[in-house]
């Protein structure tokens, strides 16, 4: 993008107390209004993503033989994940927006080191359980 | 930050060279396959709560067709809309990420 995208789509601007909610600042570009709306999107698959493979270790994984909760304490850990980046995804989303109207900067995400903090400790648990899990003999 | 008010692009150029509209649909429908899968996973448990789901998905697939047209008011108004569809998508992968934990805990409990 080399263009800066403009406010033509706006001409006329704020309009004053046309909302009930703390809406301040003037509508941004549709373009970044739609590039906040797809981060939200993302986010959201991917808080979808987690539930579906907490979901698929429930139901798809066999159970770990000595290890009885095995498959819970990876299962509800991401789904619990799930809905912390749904949440939080909105509340950024709406954070933004903010941001948007009034023209400030975007203030940093909080999202990618909550992710990736759950998902290196998730991953160390798998690791711990794939090694104690012993051999099946199949 | 878009606080230029140029009002170029005029001459009926290319308003939207990124198709940030049609990126943002599609968007849309990759979510509401998301909710379709989390809604087939669900289903194998729970079939009343599946359906649900999968009700859900056809509802993103719809709602992310709404705004490009409800975009015209959103424009002039605050954005209401938006808010409203993004509120109701939030809400959604909420009570379906909580479901889906408490499926998880009832089995084998």
């Amino acid at each position: 993008m080399t263009r800066t995208p403009t406010d033509q789509d706006h001409p006329t601007g704020v309009e004053p107390g046309a909302s009930a909610h703390h809406e301040d600042g003037s509508e941004p570009d549709a373009r970044f209004t739609f590039a906040n709306e797809r981060t939200f999107l993302a986010w959201h698959r991917t808080a979808l993503a987690l539930v579906v493979a907490g979901l698929a270790i429930i139901q798809l994984l066999p159970p770990f033989p000595d290890i009885p909760w095995g498959r819970h304490l990876l299962a509800v850990p991401l789904i619990s994940l799930g809905a912390v980046v749904s949440v939080a995804s909105y509340l950024e989303w709406a954070r933004d927006q903010r941001a948007l109207r009034r023209g400030e900067p975007l203030p940093p995400s909080r999202l990618p080191r909550i992710l990736a903090a759950a998902i290196t400790g998730l991953s160390i648990i798998a690791a711990i359980l794939a090694l104690l899990a012993p051999p099946t003999g199949r | 930050m878009g606080r230029n008010r140029r009002p170029d692009n005029s001459a009926g150029g290319d308003r939207d060279p990124g198709l940030a509209r049609e990126r943002t649909q599609l968007a849309w429908s990759r979510t509401a396959i998301s909710f379709a899968a989390v809604g087939v996973a669900i289903l194998r448990t729970d079939r009343a709560a599946g359906a649900i789901v999968i009700a859900i998905s056809a509802a993103v697939w719809g709602l992310g067709r709404l705004p490009a047209h409800e975009r015209a008011e959103a424009k002039r108004g605050h954005g209401l809309t938006q808010r409203r569809t993004v509120q109701l998508i939030a809400t959604a992968t909420t009570l379906v990420s909580l479901a889906a934990l408490t499926l998880a805990l009832l089995e084998h409990a």
